[in-house]
């Protein structure tokens, strides 16, 4: 091969190159930015679980992989409106291709189930879903306990939760703590109490640094809803005291009932209305938004 | 003793075209028989049925009717073959083997050692005359290569029958004396060799006796020497520094029926059958004259083959 | 038949296949696994155990396979066609003997092509796993070098070794492209036919019915071969399935090899 020859074959590569490049930036005529990234390929699980043959559970994992890039790109995406409105057939044809793929099952639930723009805000998919894995694996005390935990966190259906913890107790395997969830769930549910109950048994269990960290995450919310509950108690102490409320927190600290500047969890300064002597967090801090009823009653 | 080859009626009829299938007759009731030690030669013009011959005596097609014999077996046995030797026509083999593998392979296949089978691979291939050359792939091989491979190949068993399709084909001059010296060799050590051609001087130099097939049929067999169409018409002569006056003697010496000049002081005389040409040439080189070639004149092969053919009107296609 | 014989072709087939540099695949397949393992690790929420053993497993059968067909179907359509096996036929091998030779040449060149694939494939994972802390260890739902994915393996050998002997029928008779569309039609048909099978349930026509579910008992069942989601997700396949299955495939394949050597038999070479 000539020295001409071998300068050709790099040109026109870099050339080829180059031209894919270009055509990216161009992109397809007559589409917004975006749109081709959402395409699903296919949406019927039943093709797709035939049309790969026996490289039913490798597919699994393309779409595993594709719907947690959907999910982290809709998650960071600057758009105000999340739609994440393939997140519910990705999981469906994931979950299809390989009915045993737990982490789908689980992960997939919570990013259906939590409030936009941090999920889907369709706990009833979440639901279906961690439902279609029992379908799969009747004896998974996981998924019923993932039910119950979608039914108790996100639509505040907390007999239904009990009920779900209930059964996911009964099941063959299940752990201790179980029926005493389901008893407090039942008893008290909505209380903080369950609630810490829940996510300190999430946090012991999970097989997931993923997990942990959301755990340890909605923890340290309910430590703040529950210092948040303390300060305003204080302030209206304060405000039965002297007829208004405080004007800041140094006239708290000034009258004895604060020893300092109040921190939440994530090391931010509690913001203090003084007009209504009501307490939120700082604009800044990683815990918002506070979630507004569950657990949020003492 | 059994003959060596016996075959009996055998026929082949192959079915042409795939729209409209017809049979095609490739031979035609060829009996024959073939005596142990003998060198036979198989003759005939292309397509006319002897490669359809080997192919049935070695099983790689089957008969539509007859049947044939080596060595007292229907060629059907197995073990005929651990006798009996071949070379395909325009041999091929596998690419990736060298010289040596490949007939230590077939050697392996007779049940050989080892040992002995690099013992054999490395004298058969001296015989051939493939030297430095056996330990490079096959692939690498020229076609007058690849004949001597397959002459080795065919021998690798010690055969006391050899079938060989064109040995001469594709390779050159030295080479077809190479090939006639070993036929003539495995003659000496008591081998029958069955052997076809297309080239009447091969078969001449070699064989007892010949078949010729024309059309899928048998159209003679006996010694080359007392088939009336192939004896001998005439010699001729060629001589340079020739004067006229030798010409002149010459002339009274014996009949000589035309002089044709040559070019380059060469000239070709025409001498008729009894015109006793050893005497013409004598005569004519007391006189100066050098002999360039003598050769008798005879029908060709080809000249045979034309008229069998104008003779026996087409009867290949059946159909027709 | 003459053993001595049937191993001595299998020996110049899978001296061909080395030559052939049909091995380098083994290069094409550590290369692939270790640089998926080293990608998998950010993308897949702690899953990349799974996935490696999914795209392992995957890969020994698909490699087998492409070699499988691709050589099996030139099997014996080159040697007819180079003219190379007229001069093999004229020693004492029966063509029998031949096809056998063939089959367990290229058999022996998967073979070795899965066990150099499998240590490849444990030596990574092996390593993953090394990689990790025990408690991320005990989240997974089986060990990282897990002896049950042997089974898989094993089924993949059956597997691999049957398409061959299709291919080699085909081989005996067609040219390589359509040996190769026969090959790869018959796997595909076989990888669905559970849906054969059940077409019953979803056809309101009696008679299409019958046909797929008889095509079913006789088209080769090779999604039975595939229990690799199982040995994935740590669930127990049984020995008694394991050796029923493997049963299965020996009497097909020797089904395909004894219609192979009868096709083989009588045809002329011309």
């Amino acid at each position: 091969m000539g020295r001409t020859t071998a300068l050709l074959i790099v040109c026109l590569a870099v050339a080829a190159t180059g031209l894919q490049a270009g055509l990216d930036r161009v992109g397809r005529p007559g589409l917004p930015d975006g749109v081709t990234g959402n395409i699903l390929y296919l949406r019927s699980p039943g093709v797709a679980t035939r049309a790969a043959l026996s490289y039913r559970s490798l597919a699994a994992d393309v779409y595993w992989i594709r719907t947690l890039q959907h999910y982290g790109r809709t998650k960071l995406s600057d758009e105000a409106r999340k739609p994440y409105d393939l997140l519910q057939p990705l999981l469906d044809l994931t979950t299809s291709l390989d009915p045993r793929f737990n982490v789908a099952y689980r992960f997939g639930a919570i990013f259906l189930a939590e409030d936009p723009p941090a999920g889907a805000g369709r706990p009833d998919q979440a639901i279906a879903l961690l439902e279609k894995g029992l379908v799969a694996q009747p004896g998974k005390w996981e998924f019923a306990q993932d039910i119950g935990f979608v039914h108790y966190w996100w639509r505040h259906d907390f007999d239904s939760a009990a009920r779900w913890f209930q059964r996911a107790a009964d099941m063959p395997d299940a752990p201790n703590w179980l029926a005493p969830l389901a008893a407090v769930t039942l008893a008290q549910g909505g209380s903080r109490e369950s609630a810490r109950l829940l996510w300190q048994q999430v946090v012991a269990e999970a097989d997931a640094d993923w997990l942990v960290s959301q755990g340890e995450f909605r923890l340290r919310q309910l430590d703040a809803l529950d210092q948040i509950a303390a300060l305003e108690t204080l302030t209206r102490e304060y405000e039965a005291r002297r007829g208004d409320p405080p004007a800041s927190w140094e006239a708290l600290v000034q009258s004895g009932a604060l020893r300092g500047m109040p921190l939440d969890p994530d090391g931010f300064p509690y913001r203090l209305n003084p007009y209504w002597g009501t307490v939120s967090l700082d604009e800044r801090s990683t815990l918002n938004p506070l979630p507004t009823d569950a657990g949020t009653r003492p | 003793m059994p003959a060596a080859i016996r075959i009996d009626g055998l026929t082949k009829h192959y079915t042409v075209g795939f729209w409209k299938p017809r049979p095609y007759l490739a031979l035609d009731g060829l009996t024959l028989e073939v005596e142990q030690g003998e060198v036979f030669g198989f003759l005939g013009p292309n397509g006319a049925g002897k490669t359809t011959t080997l192919k049935l005596l070695m099983q790689l097609i089957f008969p539509t009717a007859g049947r044939a014999e080596i060595l007292g077996r229907p060629v059907g046995d197995v073990d005929v073959r651990r006798r009996i030797g071949y070379l395909p026509e325009h041999p091929y083999f596998y690419d990736y083997l060298t010289a040596e593998e490949l007939l230590q392979y077939f050697a392996g296949l007779f049940g050989h050692a080892p040992a002995e089978r690099r013992a054999r691979a490395s004298r058969l291939l001296d015989e051939v005359g493939i030297g430095a050359e056996r330990r490079l792939q096959l692939r690498k091989f020229s076609k007058g290569m690849l004949q001597r491979v397959g002459i080795a190949q065919a021998l690798v068993n010690d055969p006391d029958v050899v079938f060989f399709d064109e040995p001469m084909s594709g390779l050159d001059p030295i080479g077809r004396r190479d090939i006639r010296q070993l036929i003539l060799r495995l003659r000496d050590r008591g081998c029958t060799v069955f052997f076809s051609s297309h080239v009447l001087s091969d078969a001449e130099a070699l064989c007892s006796r010949v078949a010729i097939l024309s059309g899928g049929r048998l159209a003679a067999e006996g010694q080359l020497s007392e088939l009336l169409a192939f004896s001998v018409r005439g010699w001729e002569l060629v001589v340079s520094d020739l004067r006229d006056e030798a010409l002149e003697h010459a002339r009274r010496v014996g009949v000589i029926a035309g002089v044709t000049p040559l070019g380059q002081g060469r000239f070709a005389l025409d001498l008729p059958r009894d015109s006793s040409p050893e005497r013409v040439l004598a005569d004519l080189t007391a006189h100066g004259a050098q002999l360039v070639s003598l050769n008798p004149l005879r029908e060709t092969l080809e000249e045979y083959f034309v008229r069998q053919v104008a003779e026996h009107p087409a009867t290949r296609g059946l159909d027709q | 038949m003459n053993p001595s014989i049937v191993l001595q072709v299998a020996g110049s087939v899978f001296r061909e296949s080395v030559r052939d540099r049909v091995l380098y695949n083994l290069v094409a397949f550590a290369v692939l696994l270790i640089a998926v393992s080293f990608l998998l690790g950010q993308l897949t929420a702690g899953q990349d155990v799974k996935i490696i053993k999914d795209l392992g497993l995957a890969a020994i059968g698909t490699f087998g396979l492409l070699i499988a067909v691709f050589i099996g179907v030139g099997l014996v359509w080159k040697e007819v066609e180079k003219r190379s096996i007229y001069s093999l036929l004229s020693k004492p091998v029966r063509r029998h003997e031949f096809i056998l030779g063939k089959f367990c040449g290229l058999g022996l060149t998967l073979v070795v092509n899965v066990a150099v694939m499998s240590v490849a494939f444990y030596l990574v994972l092996g390593w993953l796993a090394w990689r990790e802390t025990p408690e991320v260890r005990a989240s997974w739902a089986a060990p990282a070098t897990d002896p049950a994915m042997l089974k898989a393996v094993l089924l993949i050998t059956v597997e691999l070794l049957l398409v061959t002997a299709i291919a080699l029928f085909f081989s005996t008779f067609s040219s390589p492209f359509l040996s190769v569309l026969m090959t790869v039609a018959l796997w595909v048909i076989g990888s669905l036919s559970t849906d054969l099978r059940d077409l019953g349930t979803v056809v309101d026509a009696p008679v299409a019915a019958g046909l797929a579910r008889g095509l079913y008992y006789i088209l080769p069942n090779f999604s039975a071969f595939d229990v690799k989601a199982e040995v994935v997700h740590g669930v127990p396949v049984g020995a008694g399935y394991v050796a029923l299955t493997t049963v299965y495939g020996a009497v097909y394949l020797a089904f395909v090899l004894a219609a192979a050597v009868a096709v083989f038999a009588r045809r002329d070479f011309k």
